[in-house]
Protein backbone atom coordinates (compact mmCIF):
# COMPACT_ATOMS: atom_id res chain seq x y z
CA UNK A 1 0.00 0.00 0.00
CA UNK A 2 1.40 3.32 -0.87
CA UNK A 3 1.77 6.50 1.22
CA UNK A 4 -1.62 8.29 1.76
CA UNK A 5 -1.52 11.38 -0.76
CA UNK A 6 -3.85 14.13 -0.45
CA UNK A 7 -3.93 16.99 -2.94
CA UNK A 8 -5.67 20.28 -2.22
CA UNK A 9 -5.98 23.19 -4.04
CA UNK A 10 -7.64 26.99 -3.61
CA UNK A 11 -8.57 29.44 -6.15
CA UNK A 12 -9.99 32.88 -5.41
CA UNK A 13 -13.16 34.12 -7.23
CA UNK A 14 -12.06 36.29 -10.43
CA UNK A 15 -10.56 39.63 -9.55
CA UNK A 16 -12.28 42.68 -11.37
CA UNK A 17 -10.08 45.22 -12.17
CA UNK A 18 -10.65 48.51 -14.12
CA UNK A 19 -8.13 51.72 -15.14
CA UNK A 20 -9.66 55.45 -14.80
CA UNK A 21 -7.94 58.56 -15.34
CA UNK A 22 -8.81 61.98 -13.75
CA UNK A 23 -7.86 65.48 -15.31
CA UNK A 24 -8.36 68.95 -14.43
CA UNK A 25 -10.56 70.68 -16.83
CA UNK A 26 -10.30 74.00 -15.41
CA UNK A 27 -8.03 75.94 -12.42
CA UNK A 28 -8.65 79.07 -9.85
CA UNK A 29 -5.63 80.42 -7.29
CA UNK A 30 -6.72 81.06 -3.89
CA UNK A 31 -4.99 82.03 -0.92
CA UNK A 32 -5.94 83.50 2.37
CA UNK A 33 -3.60 85.65 5.16
CA UNK A 34 -4.41 87.31 8.35
CA UNK A 35 -5.06 90.81 9.30
CA UNK A 36 -3.01 92.62 11.82
CA UNK A 37 -6.30 92.66 15.02
CA UNK A 38 -7.64 95.28 16.62
CA UNK A 39 -6.96 95.84 21.04
CA UNK A 40 -10.27 95.13 21.06
CA UNK A 41 -10.86 91.93 19.91
CA UNK A 42 -7.18 90.87 21.38
CA UNK A 43 -8.17 91.72 24.70
CA UNK A 44 -11.84 90.07 24.70
CA UNK A 45 -9.98 87.15 23.47
CA UNK A 46 -8.21 86.82 26.34
CA UNK A 47 -11.39 87.25 28.82
CA UNK A 48 -12.54 84.57 27.03
CA UNK A 49 -9.79 82.23 28.31
CA UNK A 50 -10.67 79.20 30.38
CA UNK A 51 -10.47 80.38 33.50
CA UNK A 52 -9.76 78.06 36.23
CA UNK A 53 -12.77 75.90 37.05
CA UNK A 54 -14.32 76.84 40.42
CA UNK A 55 -11.58 80.51 41.03
CA UNK A 56 -14.60 82.97 40.83
CA UNK A 57 -16.71 80.54 43.34
CA UNK A 58 -14.08 80.14 45.55
CA UNK A 59 -13.11 84.03 45.88
CA UNK A 60 -16.79 84.79 46.04
CA UNK A 61 -17.20 82.56 49.35
CA UNK A 62 -13.99 83.80 51.01
CA UNK A 63 -13.62 87.43 50.00
CA UNK A 64 -16.05 88.74 52.35
CA UNK A 65 -14.66 86.84 55.27
CA UNK A 66 -11.18 87.93 54.29
CA UNK A 67 -11.82 91.26 54.03
CA UNK A 68 -13.22 91.56 57.49
CA UNK A 69 -10.32 89.73 58.94
CA UNK A 70 -8.14 92.31 57.61
CA UNK A 71 -10.06 95.29 58.28
CA UNK A 72 -10.18 93.94 62.10
CA UNK A 73 -6.67 92.97 62.06
CA UNK A 74 -5.64 96.64 61.04
CA UNK A 75 -7.53 98.13 63.80
CA UNK A 76 -6.94 95.71 66.69
CA UNK A 77 -5.00 96.73 69.41
CA UNK A 78 -4.55 93.00 71.04
CA UNK A 79 -0.59 92.47 69.98
CA UNK A 80 0.33 96.00 71.02
CA UNK A 81 3.98 95.39 72.65
CA UNK A 82 3.52 91.79 72.80
CA UNK A 83 6.95 90.24 72.52
CA UNK A 84 7.52 86.75 72.42
CA UNK A 85 11.02 85.70 73.76
CA UNK A 86 12.83 82.57 70.72
CA UNK A 87 16.20 83.20 72.21
CA UNK A 88 18.05 83.47 75.47
CA UNK A 89 17.11 86.85 76.43
CA UNK A 90 19.68 88.10 78.40
CA UNK A 91 19.05 91.64 79.81
CA UNK A 92 22.58 92.32 80.64
CA UNK A 93 25.75 93.08 78.58
CA UNK A 94 28.39 91.23 79.80
CA UNK A 95 32.08 90.87 79.07
CA UNK A 96 32.86 87.98 77.26
CA UNK A 97 36.82 87.92 77.20
CA UNK A 98 39.43 90.15 77.99
CA UNK A 99 42.30 89.38 75.52
CA UNK A 100 45.68 90.27 76.06
CA UNK A 101 49.12 90.17 74.66
CA UNK A 102 51.63 90.10 77.73
CA UNK A 103 54.63 91.15 75.67
CA UNK A 104 52.36 94.10 74.25
CA UNK A 105 50.82 95.41 78.21
CA UNK A 106 54.93 94.67 79.70
CA UNK A 107 55.51 97.48 76.75
CA UNK A 108 52.13 99.49 77.77
CA UNK A 109 51.26 99.74 73.90
CA UNK A 110 47.58 100.96 73.02
CA UNK A 111 45.09 98.85 71.30
CA UNK A 112 44.97 101.16 67.88
CA UNK A 113 42.50 99.35 66.03
CA UNK A 114 40.50 96.28 65.56
CA UNK A 115 39.24 94.29 62.92
CA UNK A 116 36.64 90.89 63.31
CA UNK A 117 36.80 88.39 60.02
CA UNK A 118 34.55 88.61 57.53
CA UNK A 119 33.51 84.91 59.21
CA UNK A 120 33.09 86.27 62.43
CA UNK A 121 34.75 83.90 63.83
CA UNK A 122 38.84 85.70 64.47
CA UNK A 123 39.60 88.93 66.14
CA UNK A 124 42.39 91.02 65.19
CA UNK A 125 44.08 93.59 67.13
CA UNK A 126 47.00 96.28 66.18
CA UNK A 127 49.14 97.68 68.67
CA UNK A 128 50.97 100.73 69.00
CA UNK A 129 51.39 103.93 70.77
CA UNK A 130 50.55 107.29 68.76
CA UNK A 131 50.48 109.93 71.48
CA UNK A 132 53.77 112.04 72.47
CA UNK A 133 57.33 111.20 72.42
CA UNK A 134 59.10 109.35 70.07
CA UNK A 135 56.74 105.83 70.15
CA UNK A 136 55.96 105.67 66.31
CA UNK A 137 59.30 104.07 66.23
CA UNK A 138 58.83 101.93 68.79
CA UNK A 139 57.70 97.92 67.49
CA UNK A 140 54.42 96.44 67.55
CA UNK A 141 52.54 93.94 66.76
CA UNK A 142 49.21 92.38 65.22
CA UNK A 143 47.57 89.38 66.87
CA UNK A 144 44.63 87.71 66.26
CA UNK A 145 42.09 85.56 68.26
CA UNK A 146 39.86 82.55 66.97
CA UNK A 147 36.84 82.83 69.60
CA UNK A 148 35.47 79.78 68.21
CA UNK A 149 38.49 77.46 69.03
CA UNK A 150 38.30 75.66 72.15
CA UNK A 151 40.76 76.09 74.64
CA UNK A 152 40.79 80.11 73.94
CA UNK A 153 43.57 81.27 76.02
CA UNK A 154 42.77 84.71 76.26
CA UNK A 155 46.12 85.96 77.16
CA UNK A 156 48.11 84.32 74.54
CA UNK A 157 47.03 84.93 70.62
CA UNK A 158 46.92 82.47 67.99
CA UNK A 159 48.82 84.56 66.00
CA UNK A 160 51.51 87.72 66.37
CA UNK A 161 53.18 89.21 63.60
CA UNK A 162 56.06 91.45 64.26
CA UNK A 163 55.69 94.70 63.21
CA UNK A 164 58.80 97.39 63.19
CA UNK A 165 56.74 100.37 63.77
CA UNK A 166 53.37 101.60 65.18
CA UNK A 167 50.23 99.52 63.60
CA UNK A 168 47.80 102.76 63.43
CA UNK A 169 44.87 100.99 61.24
CA UNK A 170 43.50 98.10 60.55
CA UNK A 171 41.03 96.00 58.40
CA UNK A 172 40.55 92.27 57.37
CA UNK A 173 39.31 91.52 54.02
CA UNK A 174 35.81 90.92 53.56
CA UNK A 175 35.52 87.82 51.74
CA UNK A 176 38.76 86.28 52.56
CA UNK A 177 39.12 85.81 55.62
CA UNK A 178 42.91 85.19 56.12
CA UNK A 179 43.75 87.95 54.98
CA UNK A 180 44.52 91.51 56.91
CA UNK A 181 45.09 95.35 55.51
CA UNK A 182 46.96 97.57 58.27
CA UNK A 183 48.38 101.11 57.78
CA UNK A 184 51.74 101.87 59.37
CA UNK A 185 53.05 104.75 61.58
CA UNK A 186 55.91 105.34 58.58
CA UNK A 187 53.04 105.76 56.39
CA UNK A 188 53.11 101.88 54.50
CA UNK A 189 50.21 100.19 53.93
CA UNK A 190 50.53 96.21 54.42
CA UNK A 191 48.67 93.17 53.45
CA UNK A 192 49.15 89.84 55.90
CA UNK A 193 47.89 86.62 55.44
CA UNK A 194 47.64 84.75 58.60
CA UNK A 195 47.56 81.46 56.84
CA UNK A 196 51.38 81.91 55.99
CA UNK A 197 52.68 81.79 59.45
CA UNK A 198 56.47 82.12 58.52
CA UNK A 199 56.15 85.41 56.51
CA UNK A 200 53.12 86.49 56.66
CA UNK A 201 53.66 89.78 54.80
CA UNK A 202 51.76 89.40 51.68
CA UNK A 203 52.33 92.95 50.42
CA UNK A 204 53.76 96.33 51.12
CA UNK A 205 53.90 99.52 50.03
CA UNK A 206 56.87 100.21 51.57
CA UNK A 207 59.16 103.44 50.93
CA UNK A 208 58.79 104.97 47.44
CA UNK A 209 57.66 107.45 46.02
CA UNK A 210 54.09 106.35 45.78
CA UNK A 211 53.61 105.95 49.25
CA UNK A 212 52.49 108.24 51.83
CA UNK A 213 55.19 110.25 54.19
CA UNK A 214 52.33 110.24 57.33
CA UNK A 215 50.84 107.96 59.46
CA UNK A 216 48.02 106.28 57.52
CA UNK A 217 45.09 106.53 59.97
CA UNK A 218 43.07 104.62 57.89
CA UNK A 219 42.84 101.30 55.64
CA UNK A 220 39.85 100.03 54.14
CA UNK A 221 38.87 97.35 51.04
CA UNK A 222 37.18 98.78 48.59
CA UNK A 223 35.25 96.72 45.50
CA UNK A 224 37.05 97.19 42.40
CA UNK A 225 35.55 96.99 38.70
CA UNK A 226 36.15 93.53 38.17
CA UNK A 227 33.54 91.25 40.41
CA UNK A 228 35.66 89.79 43.33
CA UNK A 229 38.36 92.07 43.37
CA UNK A 230 39.43 94.39 45.97
CA UNK A 231 41.81 97.26 46.24
CA UNK A 232 43.03 98.89 49.82
CA UNK A 233 42.34 102.66 50.01
CA UNK A 234 44.46 104.45 52.58
CA UNK A 235 44.51 107.37 53.62
CA UNK A 236 46.65 109.66 55.50
CA UNK A 237 47.35 112.68 57.65
CA UNK A 238 49.67 114.14 54.99
CA UNK A 239 46.54 114.88 53.07
CA UNK A 240 46.57 111.71 50.83
CA UNK A 241 43.81 109.25 49.87
CA UNK A 242 45.47 106.16 47.84
CA UNK A 243 44.29 103.41 45.93
CA UNK A 244 46.33 100.20 45.50
CA UNK A 245 45.48 97.19 43.90
CA UNK A 246 47.71 93.80 44.66
CA UNK A 247 49.74 92.63 42.33
CA UNK A 248 50.13 88.53 42.54
CA UNK A 249 53.06 88.17 40.40
CA UNK A 250 55.23 90.81 41.90
CA UNK A 251 53.73 90.40 45.42
CA UNK A 252 53.46 94.20 45.80
CA UNK A 253 51.10 96.80 45.37
CA UNK A 254 50.20 98.84 42.38
CA UNK A 255 49.03 102.69 43.41
CA UNK A 256 46.28 102.44 40.77
CA UNK A 257 44.56 105.79 41.68
CA UNK A 258 45.81 109.07 43.81
CA UNK A 259 43.80 112.08 45.62
CA UNK A 260 45.03 114.34 47.60
CA UNK A 261 43.07 116.93 49.83
CA UNK A 262 44.45 120.35 49.66
CA UNK A 263 43.20 123.91 51.04
CA UNK A 264 42.17 125.69 48.41
CA UNK A 265 40.36 122.92 46.67
CA UNK A 266 37.91 122.16 49.32
CA UNK A 267 34.98 123.08 48.25
CA UNK A 268 33.66 126.10 50.50
CA UNK A 269 29.84 125.90 51.78
CA UNK A 270 28.32 129.36 51.87
CA UNK A 271 28.39 129.63 55.84
CA UNK A 272 31.43 127.93 56.41
CA UNK A 273 33.80 130.38 58.22
CA UNK A 274 36.65 128.17 58.89
CA UNK A 275 39.93 129.94 58.28
CA UNK A 276 43.08 128.74 56.90
CA UNK A 277 45.65 127.86 59.33
CA UNK A 278 48.78 125.92 58.99
CA UNK A 279 49.96 124.01 56.00
CA UNK A 280 48.20 123.53 52.89
CA UNK A 281 47.50 120.25 52.53
CA UNK A 282 44.25 118.07 55.03
CA UNK A 283 45.39 115.79 57.36
CA UNK A 284 42.77 113.29 56.87
CA UNK A 285 42.50 110.92 60.48
CA UNK A 286 38.48 109.60 59.22
CA UNK A 287 37.74 107.84 56.22
CA UNK A 288 34.64 106.38 55.47
CA UNK A 289 33.14 104.49 51.98
CA UNK A 290 29.20 104.39 51.47
CA UNK A 291 28.14 100.89 51.38
CA UNK A 292 25.15 102.46 49.09
CA UNK A 293 27.24 104.28 46.23
CA UNK A 294 30.40 102.71 45.59
CA UNK A 295 31.93 106.51 44.12
CA UNK A 296 31.45 108.13 47.35
CA UNK A 297 33.93 108.04 50.35
CA UNK A 298 33.54 110.70 53.14
CA UNK A 299 37.02 111.99 54.67
CA UNK A 300 37.56 113.63 58.19
CA UNK A 301 40.43 115.72 58.85
CA UNK A 302 42.21 116.72 61.57
CA UNK A 303 41.25 120.56 61.24
CA UNK A 304 37.98 119.08 61.31
CA UNK A 305 36.79 119.14 58.06
CA UNK A 306 33.98 116.95 56.90
CA UNK A 307 34.07 116.34 53.34
CA UNK A 308 32.17 113.98 50.65
CA UNK A 309 34.39 112.84 48.36
CA UNK A 310 34.13 111.34 44.88
CA UNK A 311 36.10 108.28 42.98
CA UNK A 312 35.50 109.63 39.70
CA UNK A 313 36.69 113.60 40.30
CA UNK A 314 38.81 114.48 37.17
CA UNK A 315 40.11 117.24 39.00
CA UNK A 316 43.97 117.70 39.04
CA UNK A 317 45.02 118.21 42.45
CA UNK A 318 47.16 121.56 43.08
CA UNK A 319 49.52 119.40 45.17
CA UNK A 320 53.28 119.45 43.90
CA UNK A 321 53.69 116.32 42.02
CA UNK A 322 56.68 114.28 44.22
CA UNK A 323 57.29 111.38 41.66
CA UNK A 324 54.08 109.05 41.63
CA UNK A 325 53.28 107.11 39.06
CA UNK A 326 49.27 108.33 38.82
CA UNK A 327 48.39 112.35 38.80
CA UNK A 328 46.43 113.13 42.11
CA UNK A 329 43.30 114.27 41.78
CA UNK A 330 40.99 116.54 44.19
CA UNK A 331 38.12 114.23 44.99
CA UNK A 332 36.60 116.40 47.54
CA UNK A 333 32.94 117.34 46.27
CA UNK A 334 30.60 118.53 48.99
CA UNK A 335 31.71 120.31 52.25
CA UNK A 336 29.68 119.51 55.48
CA UNK A 337 29.75 121.86 58.26
CA UNK A 338 33.21 122.00 60.05
CA UNK A 339 33.83 121.56 63.77
CA UNK A 340 36.64 123.09 65.96
CA UNK A 341 38.79 119.99 66.36
CA UNK A 342 39.84 116.60 65.04
CA UNK A 343 37.60 114.11 63.28
CA UNK A 344 38.16 110.59 64.41
CA UNK A 345 35.60 108.58 63.15
CA UNK A 346 32.85 108.71 60.21
CA UNK A 347 30.31 105.59 59.45
CA UNK A 348 28.35 105.18 56.99
CA UNK A 349 24.36 103.98 58.02
CA UNK A 350 24.00 100.01 56.95
CA UNK A 351 20.09 100.60 56.54
CA UNK A 352 20.16 104.28 54.60
CA UNK A 353 21.98 105.34 51.66
CA UNK A 354 22.16 109.31 52.87
CA UNK A 355 23.10 108.83 56.75
CA UNK A 356 26.05 108.68 58.64
CA UNK A 357 27.74 109.66 61.58
CA UNK A 358 31.14 111.59 63.00
CA UNK A 359 32.90 111.61 66.20
CA UNK A 360 35.17 114.02 67.16
CA UNK A 361 37.41 115.23 70.00
CA UNK A 362 35.18 117.56 70.72
CA UNK A 363 33.40 114.50 72.38
CA UNK A 364 29.98 114.95 70.19
CA UNK A 365 28.47 112.47 67.72
CA UNK A 366 27.02 114.16 64.78
CA UNK A 367 24.07 112.59 62.47
CA UNK A 368 24.67 114.18 58.99
CA UNK A 369 22.50 113.81 55.95
CA UNK A 370 24.75 113.61 52.57
CA UNK A 371 22.08 116.20 51.06
CA UNK A 372 22.66 118.74 53.68
CA UNK A 373 25.83 120.41 55.14
CA UNK A 374 24.34 121.17 58.71
CA UNK A 375 24.10 117.55 60.87
CA UNK A 376 20.42 116.49 61.60
CA UNK A 377 21.49 115.79 65.26
CA UNK A 378 23.96 116.32 67.64
CA UNK A 379 24.65 114.10 70.64
CA UNK A 380 26.58 114.88 73.63
CA UNK A 381 28.58 111.60 73.89
CA UNK A 382 31.48 112.07 76.71
CA UNK A 383 32.67 115.35 77.89
CA UNK A 384 35.76 114.19 77.05
CA UNK A 385 37.29 112.86 73.08
CA UNK A 386 35.29 110.58 71.12
CA UNK A 387 37.31 107.89 69.27
CA UNK A 388 35.52 106.03 67.31
CA UNK A 389 31.56 105.04 66.28
CA UNK A 390 30.34 102.35 65.02
CA UNK A 391 26.31 102.07 63.48
CA UNK A 392 24.67 98.73 65.45
CA UNK A 393 24.25 95.66 62.07
CA UNK A 394 21.17 94.68 63.21
CA UNK A 395 19.36 97.93 64.54
CA UNK A 396 18.64 100.66 62.07
CA UNK A 397 18.95 103.31 65.09
CA UNK A 398 21.28 102.54 67.55
CA UNK A 399 24.95 102.87 67.23
CA UNK A 400 28.34 102.86 69.92
CA UNK A 401 30.58 105.11 70.56
CA UNK A 402 34.06 104.60 72.25
CA UNK A 403 35.31 107.82 75.03
CA UNK A 404 38.40 108.94 76.12
CA UNK A 405 36.84 108.13 79.83
CA UNK A 406 36.97 104.63 78.23
CA UNK A 407 33.33 104.10 78.36
CA UNK A 408 31.21 103.04 75.64
CA UNK A 409 28.13 104.23 74.99
CA UNK A 410 25.46 103.05 72.89
CA UNK A 411 22.70 105.20 71.75
CA UNK A 412 19.11 104.28 70.71
CA UNK A 413 17.95 107.25 68.30
CA UNK A 414 14.60 105.78 68.41
CA UNK A 415 13.83 106.62 72.27
CA UNK A 416 12.67 110.12 72.69
CA UNK A 417 15.85 110.87 75.24
CA UNK A 418 19.14 111.68 73.81
CA UNK A 419 20.81 109.79 76.93
CA UNK A 420 22.42 106.72 76.39
CA UNK A 421 19.97 103.12 76.10
CA UNK A 422 23.43 101.56 77.37
CA UNK A 423 26.91 102.28 79.18
CA UNK A 424 29.79 99.99 78.85
CA UNK A 425 32.53 100.56 81.55
CA UNK A 426 34.98 98.22 82.32
CA UNK A 427 36.33 100.87 84.87
CA UNK A 428 40.03 101.53 84.98
CA UNK A 429 39.64 105.44 84.39
CA UNK A 430 42.57 107.15 82.69
CA UNK A 431 42.27 104.12 80.03
CA UNK A 432 40.91 105.95 76.98
CA UNK A 433 38.49 103.28 74.74
CA UNK A 434 40.63 103.84 71.31
CA UNK A 435 38.54 101.18 68.94
CA UNK A 436 35.77 99.28 68.69
CA UNK A 437 33.93 97.00 65.92
CA UNK A 438 30.62 95.05 65.52
CA UNK A 439 30.32 91.48 64.64
CA UNK A 440 28.31 91.33 61.78
CA UNK A 441 27.75 87.41 61.69
CA UNK A 442 26.96 87.53 65.54
CA UNK A 443 25.55 90.53 66.23
CA UNK A 444 25.72 90.08 70.06
CA UNK A 445 29.58 90.51 69.96
CA UNK A 446 31.16 93.90 70.09
CA UNK A 447 34.87 94.46 70.68
CA UNK A 448 36.70 97.27 72.48
CA UNK A 449 40.26 97.96 72.74
CA UNK A 450 41.39 100.10 74.95
CA UNK A 451 44.67 101.99 75.72
CA UNK A 452 45.52 99.33 79.11
CA UNK A 453 46.55 97.08 75.98
CA UNK A 454 43.36 95.46 76.28
CA UNK A 455 40.62 94.01 74.01
CA UNK A 456 37.16 93.42 75.69
CA UNK A 457 34.56 91.36 73.75
CA UNK A 458 31.43 92.38 74.93
CA UNK A 459 27.76 90.11 74.59
CA UNK A 460 25.21 93.25 74.33
CA UNK A 461 22.03 92.15 75.32
CA UNK A 462 18.59 91.03 73.16
CA UNK A 463 17.17 94.54 73.26
CA UNK A 464 20.58 96.21 72.09
CA UNK A 465 20.54 93.89 69.26
CA UNK A 466 16.67 92.76 67.97
CA UNK A 467 14.96 94.99 65.22
CA UNK A 468 11.89 96.29 66.45
CA UNK A 469 9.36 96.56 63.61
CA UNK A 470 9.19 99.85 63.17
CA UNK A 471 12.78 101.27 63.25
CA UNK A 472 13.56 101.04 59.14
CA UNK A 473 10.34 103.70 58.84
CA UNK A 474 11.76 105.48 62.01
CA UNK A 475 15.25 106.03 60.73
CA UNK A 476 13.96 106.86 57.06
CA UNK A 477 11.89 109.76 58.55
CA UNK A 478 14.69 111.27 60.11
CA UNK A 479 16.54 111.28 57.02
CA UNK A 480 13.60 113.14 55.98
CA UNK A 481 14.49 116.12 58.10
CA UNK A 482 16.70 117.86 55.90
CA UNK A 483 15.66 121.53 55.79
CA UNK A 484 13.81 122.02 52.50
CA UNK A 485 12.60 118.48 51.88
CA UNK A 486 9.39 117.73 51.71
CA UNK A 487 7.98 114.92 53.21
CA UNK B 1 -11.26 87.03 34.56
CA UNK B 2 -12.31 90.47 35.17
CA UNK B 3 -14.58 89.46 38.25
CA UNK B 4 -11.40 87.70 39.89
CA UNK B 5 -9.41 90.56 39.07
CA UNK B 6 -12.07 92.86 40.89
CA UNK B 7 -11.85 90.85 44.30
CA UNK B 8 -8.59 90.95 44.27
CA UNK B 9 -8.16 94.26 44.24
CA UNK B 10 -10.74 95.05 46.38
CA UNK B 11 -8.76 92.91 48.85
CA UNK B 12 -5.04 94.36 47.80
CA UNK B 13 -6.99 98.10 48.56
CA UNK B 14 -7.38 96.78 52.60
CA UNK B 15 -4.84 98.73 54.70
CA UNK B 16 -1.44 96.87 54.91
CA UNK B 17 -2.13 94.68 52.33
CA UNK B 18 1.66 93.89 51.00
CA UNK B 19 0.57 90.46 48.93
CA UNK B 20 -1.78 87.87 47.47
CA UNK B 21 -1.67 84.94 46.31
CA UNK B 22 -4.00 82.05 45.47
CA UNK B 23 -3.03 78.31 45.10
CA UNK B 24 -4.35 75.54 43.76
CA UNK B 25 -5.02 72.39 45.24
CA UNK B 26 -1.73 70.94 43.69
CA UNK B 27 0.22 73.70 45.64
CA UNK B 28 0.70 76.01 42.15
CA UNK B 29 0.35 79.62 42.10
CA UNK B 30 -2.45 80.77 39.62
CA UNK B 31 -2.77 84.42 40.47
CA UNK B 32 -0.05 86.55 42.63
CA UNK B 33 0.62 90.61 43.63
CA UNK B 34 4.08 89.60 44.06
CA UNK B 35 7.42 88.71 42.22
CA UNK B 36 7.97 85.30 41.08
CA UNK B 37 10.60 84.21 43.50
CA UNK B 38 9.09 85.26 46.55
CA UNK B 39 5.91 83.99 45.37
CA UNK B 40 7.18 80.16 44.98
CA UNK B 41 9.16 80.83 48.10
CA UNK B 42 5.78 81.79 50.23
CA UNK B 43 3.75 78.61 48.13
CA UNK B 44 6.38 75.98 48.75
CA UNK B 45 6.34 76.32 52.45
CA UNK B 46 2.87 77.75 53.39
CA UNK B 47 0.96 74.82 51.42
CA UNK B 48 3.08 71.98 53.83
CA UNK B 49 1.85 74.09 56.29
CA UNK B 50 -1.65 74.25 55.36
CA UNK B 51 -1.93 70.80 55.63
CA UNK B 52 0.18 70.01 58.70
CA UNK B 53 -2.60 72.28 60.18
CA UNK B 54 -5.27 70.97 58.71
CA UNK B 55 -3.93 67.19 59.78
CA UNK B 56 -3.63 68.06 63.25
CA UNK B 57 -7.13 69.21 63.51
CA UNK B 58 -8.60 66.14 61.77
CA UNK B 59 -6.12 63.80 64.19
CA UNK B 60 -7.71 65.78 67.35
CA UNK B 61 -11.24 65.56 66.37
CA UNK B 62 -11.85 63.75 63.13
CA UNK B 63 -15.38 65.58 62.97
CA UNK B 64 -13.50 68.93 62.86
CA UNK B 65 -11.78 70.63 59.81
CA UNK B 66 -9.41 73.88 59.38
CA UNK B 67 -11.41 76.82 58.11
CA UNK B 68 -8.94 79.71 58.67
CA UNK B 69 -5.12 79.92 59.58
CA UNK B 70 -3.20 83.19 60.53
CA UNK B 71 0.38 82.91 61.49
CA UNK B 72 1.53 86.59 63.20
CA UNK B 73 4.87 87.32 63.33
CA UNK B 74 6.88 90.37 64.40
CA UNK B 75 7.30 91.74 61.12
CA UNK B 76 3.28 90.94 59.32
CA UNK B 77 0.74 88.83 59.30
CA UNK B 78 -0.33 85.50 57.10
CA UNK B 79 -3.86 84.81 56.33
CA UNK B 80 -4.88 81.78 54.86
CA UNK B 81 -8.43 80.51 53.60
CA UNK B 82 -8.40 77.23 52.41
CA UNK B 83 -10.93 75.14 50.53
CA UNK B 84 -10.88 72.12 48.77
CA UNK B 85 -9.59 73.42 45.52
CA UNK B 86 -8.20 76.48 46.24
CA UNK B 87 -5.86 78.52 48.81
CA UNK B 88 -6.02 81.62 49.14
CA UNK B 89 -2.83 83.83 51.20
CA UNK B 90 -2.99 87.48 52.38
CA UNK B 91 0.23 88.86 53.64
CA UNK B 92 -0.93 91.89 55.88
CA UNK B 93 1.36 94.58 58.05
CA UNK B 94 -0.96 95.77 60.25
CA UNK B 95 0.61 98.89 61.42
CA UNK B 96 1.41 99.83 57.89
Amino acid sequence: MGPLVFQRGCQTRALHSTDAEVQTVSTAVSSTQTEPQDHVTEQLLQHEEPEPPGLRDFLRQVEDRVIKELVKNARSHAFDGYQVNWEDQSQLVSCRHRLQHPSAQERSLHVTSVSWSCTGSVIACAYGRIDEGDWGTEKSHVCTWNLDRRGLNPKQPDLVIDVPTTVTALSFHPNQPSLIAGGLYTGEVVVWDTSHTQDPVMAQTGMSADSHREPVYQVDWVPLQKRGEFGVLSASSGGRVLLWTLDPDQGGFVLSAGYALVRQQVPHSSRSNYKARGSSHVGVTALALSPWDSDIFLVGSEGGLLLKCSFSSQTLAAAPSEGQSVTLRAPAVFSFRPRNSPIHSIHCSPFHRNLFLSVGTDGLAHLHSLLQTNPLLSVRVSDSYVFDVRWSPTRPLVFAAATGQGVVQIFDLGRRSLRPAATIDQGGANQAATCLAFNSQNPHLLAVGKTDGTVNIWHLSADLTEQSPRETVQLELMAREVVGLHV
Amino acid sequence: MAEVEETLKRIQSQKGVQGIIIVNSEGIPIKTTMDNSSTVQYVGLIHQLVMKARSTLRDLDPQNDLTFLRIRSKKNEIMIAPDKDYFLIVIQNPSD
